[in-house]
This record gives structure tokens, sequence and C-alpha cells, in this order.
């Protein structure tokens, strides 16, 4: 029988910002456990929430840029469960008025455009992060009360390669908005998948399962395609799927069950008391919506006009955001884009990635690289000397002080390159015949004869030029 | 002493103080009404850095115990929160110490504000000093009879049904619930969100107004506290009620004694004589007779939620030791009272998916009918009076009809005010075979001022001013 696959994906994407959700304490990501908490944080009695305005400034740029339709009365509402990690016993939420609603996304796979519908945003607080040892559990509640958004789709993916275009597309445009980290591997990005088969050409669903927590975009996919060979095997062997939690075992590479949904939880949601709904001013909305930073597309729209760069530099470029903005960086500072583009993509990008270090830690200045692509551009320097250069540019040095301490200038200087040509020429006549009798090789003998005498410093152009020039003389 | 004619030097303020902690310890016995004494040494030496002319300087004062108070235990009167201490301070306490008021003790309370009697506070009941076989009225009795007998002139209460307002007419004395969101809750340990109130305790309409002054004021810590400014509450409660126009509820006078008839109709008569217009109205009855039945159902699910947070983990008492669910299970079990439970029960009841649209839902709808119906009434009058109380308090071993139309309307009524949010008082006024009771009075939201000018202008003609019980 064939199967055709359906994937629905929940996303719940810590947002940047510098306090909680509803209370003073600090956001900091890898701080000292329970160092970053406060009375509310920890559900003491009497303590109240205050709405976090950046938290829903980010959830609103998330709306635009995801098409959603935005609720400008913002409403909340208490989910209710007793958990350790939710000190309330309540987690607020919007349940009944998310943000937003109705969005979409255009996701690109293999060439191929489709749209992944959203069903919601809504904001939420995080609960506090649980570790579980063999002596205890143990607590950490500086995540208690992180804001986040939860980022909800139609059952609109069909593979296990559309939900992973479509986590990466998501993460994109949250990064580029600065919305969230994104960071899958530290959790700032959280990522549950919702999977079901079907017959194809069936309309009805089939049971699906649902697998939580996945780390990263390629175990997105992974996961996936395990657990739809899983269910198909289940289905072919005449067993019922059950609606169940999995999670994605990395080393076996195994989907394996948490636990059995029986029947839904009842989590007795409300609309939270102590935070009447509030009307967002639309002049508000319309501000942060004019200033939102750019998305991937605009980005890459901005790159054809005004760079002209080609469809590959652009997207290398912008499938990561920092090194696009280094790019941004070295272009206020030049007018070579396409020059600029070639050095960031294959020259930086690999010396960065040999050393292993990120962009946003490099030392490398972007004024010294637009600089050294200028002078690369006006042949100060050569290709060649230009690497040489460049592995000094990237610890931070300015490529005119290296140059400098190198003693590497081009000789561009006519009359100190005629000098030296002239001795050449003097030196020579058997080349000077031999060019003169056809032989066009010879003008690459005295080339390199000029650059042994200039130590490599001639320039190579303008010494081609002043060859030519003087040859004719004689 | 009335505490606005309080001004003292500082030795003063200082005895003051101390033999009004000495005065709490001695009526203790006879009361039972306080669950901690605090230390006042410190709170003394601060004083040095607070203005003599503070509006509370040196003024003795006493909390209910589910007010938040950083260093000193606070148990709202619950076992589960036997042992806890605050880390921090309610925002009216942090306003009540900068105006100079030093807290002497937190008082009894029902368990968690849920109760009218102070029968099921964790320390046992609270007497009345009236008769001592009686009960002070909850769920803020403790503060009550800490005012009414004498030894503060000031005590902070919650009001979410009638908590300050029906003690406050058991104990003669005045009892206020401002406008919801004109004091921040922050900090103060919830009943039912979106029907608690901080309210308070004096013996006289000046105090209440001062009072006000000092509590009232925008909290960014509670997103549903006011902005609007804070009035001189003081200046404007003159007594002067020519011309204002006051509802009088038929459908409770109907149900009253001819001797609580008599003396409402006196007070009414004398407030006609300074010019208000008194009239009679009728209300829609069978929103009257919703009122408890609404008030349970949305307290309860909504006491449910808040208290979820008391499990035992992270402060309280804790009891079990072999999972997470061990610990809040028995925790929750060993911490809290039947009733209690009970009412959690009802609560989650009522919130859950298959009931919800029948409870808490349909209550809702029924709290904004009668919202209207009130708002009916107070589009054409100022003020909406009626007792507070067909009877004064009750014994401690009464038990009362809870179906009769008595109970349903005239005991019950005034969650009203909690239901709209609009500030409410009682003020003492009648004696009902031989015990007090209280006139309550309810206004337009945010008009406090209105309100205090009418309680003054009813405090004038019954001279009821500082009275005071004592017990010892």
């Amino acid at each position: 029988m064939n199967f055709e696959t359906v994937i629905g994906i929940e996303l719940h994407c810590e947002l940047k910002t510098k306090t909680k959700m509803f209370s003073s304490a600090p956001v900091s990501f890898g701080a000292r456990s329970n160092s970053c908490v406060n009375e509310i944080d920890l559900g003491h009695p009497g303590t109240l929430p205050c709405l976090n305005k950046k938290a829903v400034e980010l959830a609103i740029r998330a709306c635009t840029a995801t098409n959603c339709t935005i609720d400008s009365l913002v409403k909340f509402d208490r989910k209710n469960y007793y958990y350790t990690d939710l000190p309330k016993g309540f987690q607020i939420t919007q349940q009944f008025h998310p943000i937003g609603s109705n969005g979409y996304v255009i996701i690109d796979v293999e060439g191929e455009q489709k749209k992944v519908r959203l069903n919601r945003i809504h904001m939420e607080e995080d609960t506090a992060k649980q570790f579980h040892y063999s002596d205890g559990t143990y607590v950490d509640y500086n995540r208690s009360g992180i804001p986040l958004i939860e980022i909800v789709t139609e059952a609109d993916m069909r593979s296990g390669k559309e939900a992973a275009a479509y986590v990466e597309k998501m993460r994109n445009i949250l990064y580029y908005l600065g919305v969230s980290d994104g960071k899958m591997e530290e959790g700032s990005m959280r990522c549950d998948v919702n999977v079901s088969i079907r017959p194809v050409g069936s309309e009805k669903f089939g049971t699906k399962t649902e697998i939580k927590n996945l780390n990263s975009i390629s175990n997105v996919q992974k996961a996936i395609e395990v657990e739809v060979e899983r269910q198909k095997e289940e289905i072919e062997a005449g067993r019922e799927i059950i609606q169940a939690t999995y999670r994605f075992d990395e080393a076996t590479r195994k989907t394996v069950m948490m636990r059995k949904k029986e029947g839904a939880v009842d989590y007795k949601y409300f609309p939270e008391p102590n935070i009447f709904p509030i009307q967002l001013d639309l002049n508000w909305i319309k501000k942060i919506q004019e200033e939102m930073p750019e998305v991937p597309e605009q980005r890459k729209a901005r790159y054809e006009k005004e760079y002209g760069l080609s469809e590959y530099d652009i997207s290398v470029l912008i499938a990561n955001k920092d090194v696009s903005d280094f790019y941004d960086a070295v272009m206020k500072h030049t007018t070579n884009a396409k020059l600029a583009a070639n050095w960031v993509i294959t020259e930086l990008l690999s010396i960065l990635n040999k050393n292993n270090v990120d962009i946003t830690n490099a030392k490398i200045q972007p004024v010294h690289l637009a600089s050294m692509v200028d002078m690369i551009a006006k042949d100060e320097i050569s290709g060649k000397q230009a690497k040489e250069v460049f592995v000094d540019v990237v610890e931070g040095k300015d490529p005119k002080a290296v140059i400098e301490a190198k003693g590497m200038k081009q000789v561009s200087d006519s009359s100190a390159l005629l000098a030296i040509i002239n001795s050449v020429l003097d030196e020579q006549p058997q080349s000077i015949q031999d060019y003169k009798n056809g032989k066009d090789r010879a003008i690459g003998f005295l080339v390199g004869q000029v650059m042994k005498k200039s130590k490599g410093q001639a320039n190579p152009k303008m010494t081609n030029q002043l060859l030519l020039q003087e040859i004719a003389k004689r | 002493m009335d505490m606005h004619m309080m001004k003292m030097s500082r030795v003063a303020t200082e005895m003051h103080a101390r033999e009004a902690l000495e005065k709490a310890k001695a009526v203790q016995p006879k009361l039972n009404a306080m669950v901690t004494f605090c230390e006042v040494d410190e709170q003394l030496e601060n004083l040095k850095n607070i203005d003599t002319n503070a509006k509370l300087y040196g003024m003795p004062i006493v909390l209910k115990d589910n007010i938040n108070t950083k260093g000193i235990l606070t148990t709202a009167s619950s076992n589960i929160l036997g042992n806890y201490i605050p880390v921090y301070n309610a925002h009216i306490v942090d306003k009540l110490q900068a105006a100079g008021a030093i807290v002497i003790g937190k008082t009894s309370m029902d368990e968690l504000g849920m109760g009218g009697t102070n029968l099921s506070a964790a320390t046992g009941p609270v007497y009345n000093p009236y008769d001592l076989n009686r009960i002070s009225g909850g769920s803020s009795g403790g503060s009550a009879v800490m005012v009414s007998s004498g030894v503060v002139p000031f005590a902070l209460g919650t009001d979410t049904g009638d908590s300050v307002r029906k003690p406050a007419s058991y104990n003669n004395i005045i009892g206020v619930k401002p406008t919801y969101g004109r004091i921040s809750r922050y900090g103060v340990i919830p009943y039912a969100s979106s029907l608690d109130h901080v309210g308070y305790f004096t013996r006289s309409v000046r105090d209440a107004a001062l009072a006000l002054e000092v509590l009232a004021g925008r909290d960014d810590r509670d997103m549903t506290s006011s902005y609007l400014p804070v009035e001189e509450y003081t200046a404007k409660a003159t007594g002067e009620v020519s011309g204002v126009k006051v509802a009088v509820i038929k459908n409770i006078m109907d149900m009253a004694s001819d001797e609580l008839k008599t003396q409402t109709n006196t007070l009414m008569e004398q407030l006609r004589a300074k010019g208000a217009v008194v009239e009679e109205v009728t209300m829609n009855e069978d929103l009257l007779k919703a009122c408890l039945a609404v008030y349970f159902v949305i307290s309860n699910c909504e006491a449910t939620a808040n208290h979820s947070n008391l499990d035992g983990i992270r402060f309280g008492v804790q009891y079990g030791e072999n999972s997470y669910e061990d610990i809040m299970t028995k925790s929750r079990t060993a911490g809290f009272s039947t009733l209690i439970r009970k009412r959690f029960v009802i609560g989650s009841f009522g919130l859950a998916d298959e009931n919800q649209e029948r409870l808490l839902r349909k209550a809702q709808k029924v709290r904004r009918l009668i919202v209207e119906e009130m708002h009916r009434v107070l589009g054409e009058f100022d003020a909406i009076v009626a007792p507070a109380s067909l009877h004064g308090a009750p014994l401690l071993d009464a038990t009362s009809d809870q179906l009769s139309l008595e109970y349903l309307i005239a005991e019950n009524y005034m969650c009203m005010a909690n239901f709209s949010g609009d500030p409410s008082m009682t003020i003492p006024y009648a004696t009902v075979e031989g015990l007090p009771v209280g006139l309550n009075i309810t206004c337009s939201a945010f008009n406090e001022a209105g309100m205090f000018n009418l309680a003054k202008a009813i405090e004038d003609v019954t001279g009821l001013c500082d009275v005071v019980k004592e017990v010892l």
C-alpha cells in the first residue's frame, strides 16, 4: 500500500527579551542555576503577573513576518496542571485568543515552493527546567517565566524534508527579526512534531503520534522518517497506531514511546483574572511593523538590487544572518560588492570554519576587509599578496599596516618600474627578438624577470603595459 | 482616640506603639485575634527617617495575615503556610511603613480568606468584643476586633465577598472596600483574583478617608491597579449631603425586623433633614437571589487555580518524600482543612471542561447582569444603601438556613460590590437585640470621596464615632 505522510509542527521559541514574560527578573542564558528568579517566578503567594511589553512587540514581529492576522485585543488564560516545573500550578498562556492566527510561510524544498499554513501564534511563559539525577530531581527556575511564542502549523507538510525546511525557514525568520535565538540545541527553540500516515487518496487523517523535544533540524527530518517507517510497519502488520508521545533516540535512530495519550488532559483553561484584556494601540503595532528588521526575502531582494550579486552568492550569504550582517558591515566601507562577497564566502568562511570560530566572535573588522578589497580592486596588491595579508586581517589587523610591515606594497610607481624593466630588457635582448618574431610567450618570461627583480612587488598589470611600451621603443 | 489626632512627640509615639502591642497581648486570651505579634523596636528606630508629618506617623496597626510581610510569618491562617516567611513585602506594607505606621501584629482570618465567620482559622475562632460567645465575623475577623476593642485605630483586611464589611457590622466599626484597582493587591495572598480587594477597618470616617490617601495609588506590579490620581478624601468628606440621592434596597428592608426598620427609617429621615434625597428602590429579586450562587462558583473556581501554588515544593509546610506527586498530595491533604479541600473540589468541578460553560461561564454572565442591575440604580442615585446584616453577630455555634430568602439576599448581597468593583463600606448605625449592626453604602467606581462624604453625614447624626468596646 502507498501511504501519504501528514505532518503538523509546534514550535516553542524563547523571545529575546531582557526580562521575563510576567516578572522583572532577568533572562540570561547560561547563568548560574536559580540566580535569575524573583518571587513571581517561584510562584510565591501574593505575586501578580505584569506583562512584558517587549515580548508583545516581538510576538507582533513574528506574526507580521508570517502573514498572521493580529488580534489587537490581547488576552491571557490560565492552563491548570500540577507539576514540579510549574510553580504557580498554572501557566499563563493565550488559549482562547492567540495574538496571531491564519498565517502562512512559503518554504523551498528541492526547488519547489510550498505554502505551510499557520493555525496560530500565541504568547506564554516557559516552565522551570528539570534535571533528573540518580539522587533526585533538580529544578532550575531561571527558565521559569521566560517569554515564549508557540507557533502551530496546520497539518500541511508531507515529508521529513518539508518539515525540516519549515523549521529552518522559521528559525531563520525569527533570528533575522531578533525575535528568538532559535538555538535548538540550547532549547531556545523547541520542536514538537505530529506525524500520521494515510493511504494515498484518503481524506481521513490517520492516528497521529507526537515526537517531542527534537534538538536539531536534521533530527526533525530523521525522526519523522523513522517514525513514518515505524507506522507503516505497524499498519502493514495489521496493528493499529496508538496515540502516544515519542522521543527520538539519536543513538539507535529510533522513536521511543514515552507515554500513551489516554484521553485528552483537561487543563481547565479560563481567562486570567489578573490581566485585563489589553487593547493595543494600532499606531504602536504599525510602528513596530514599519520598523521591523529585514526578513531573509527582503535582504535577498536588496542584494540583487543594490549589489547585483548572483543567486548563489546571495543564498550563501543570507543562509546565516550573522555572515550576512558582516557582509553588510563590510559594504558600508566599500563599493566592490562582488569582490567583497567572494572574500566573505570563500576565504573568510573557510578560515573561520577551519579555526572553528563563529563570525560573531571573530576578530576580523569589516572595515579592514573593505579596505583590503579596495586595494585589490585598485591593483595596489595582487590577489596572491591579498591571501597572505588576509591571514593577519582575520586576526583583527589593519591590512594597510600589514602591507607596510611586510614591505609588500606593489611597485606601481612607473618610474621605479621603468628602471627595473629597462634593466631586464638590457639583459634579455634575445627575448625582445623572440617577441618581435611573434613569440608572445616571451612577454611572460620578461614579466617573470621583472617580478623576480622587484621581489614580487611589481604591479603585474602595469608591468605588462610598460614592457610592451618599452619593447616598442627598441 | 482618632488617629488624625495622634500627632505627638517621638517619645509619646514610641510609648503609644508599645502600649498598643501590650494591649494586643493582654486581650489575646479573650479575643484570640492575633496570629503573630511583631517586634516594634526596629520599626520605631526607622521612624527617625520619616517626616513627623507623615500621615500615619507612629500609628500602631495590625495586618490581616494574608498580607505579606518580609521576614515575618504570614500564614493566611492556613496550616500549609504555617511556616511561611515571605521574601518580600506587599506593596501596601511598604506604603504604610513609609507613612509612619508601626505594624504590631498579624491577625487571624478564615483560612485563606475563604469564610465569613473566622471559625476556620488555623488558630481557632476569634471572639466578638460585644459578646465573647459570638463570632467576630470573617474573613477579616482578627483585624476587626483589634479595632473595635480599641487596640489599634486602623487595621488592614481583605474583602472578596464581604470579608471586611460584614465583620465591621458585627463589631460596630467602619469597614471599607474601595474600588477594584484603587489599592494594589501585590503581595496579598489571594482568594479569588477578580473579586479580591484590599480593605480596612477604622473607627471614624475621617480615619477611613485618611487611610485611603495612604493606601491608594498605582502600582506597576499590579496590572489591575488604577492610574487615577489619589484624592484628598479627608478634605472632601464634609458630611454636606444636600441633593445627594440615596437608594435604600426595598427587597432587604422588607425582611428587616421592626426594630431595625425603625432605626433605618430614623436615619433616613435625618439624612433627608440634611437635604439628601432618599428613596426605596426595588432591585430585581431573582438577581439578588443569584448573588451567593454566582459568588460561590466564581470564587471557588478562581481560588482553586490561585492556590495551586501551595504544593509544599518550594515553600510552606512539606509532607511526603518519595516523589513530587507524593509531596504535593500529602502536603495539600494535610495542609488544608476539609472545608477548603471541599471548596477546591467544587472549584475544580466548575472549571472542568464539561462543566465550565454551565457553571463558571454562566456565573460570569449572571455576574454581568447583576452589575448591570446595580448600575441601573447607580445611574439614578449617588449611593445604594441597606443594612449590612439584619442581625448582630451570630453565636459561635449558630447555624443558618442557607436556602432562606433572608440568608440568600439580606445576608449575602454585599458581594455585588465585589462583582462590580464599586466602592462599598459599612458604618455603625443600629442596634438589634442589643448587638451592633452597620449600614452598607455602595457608590459608583472611584467615587470614594462621595461615599466618605455620605458616611460622614451618617456619622454626624448617629454620633457613633470612635466607639470602643473594651474587653479588659
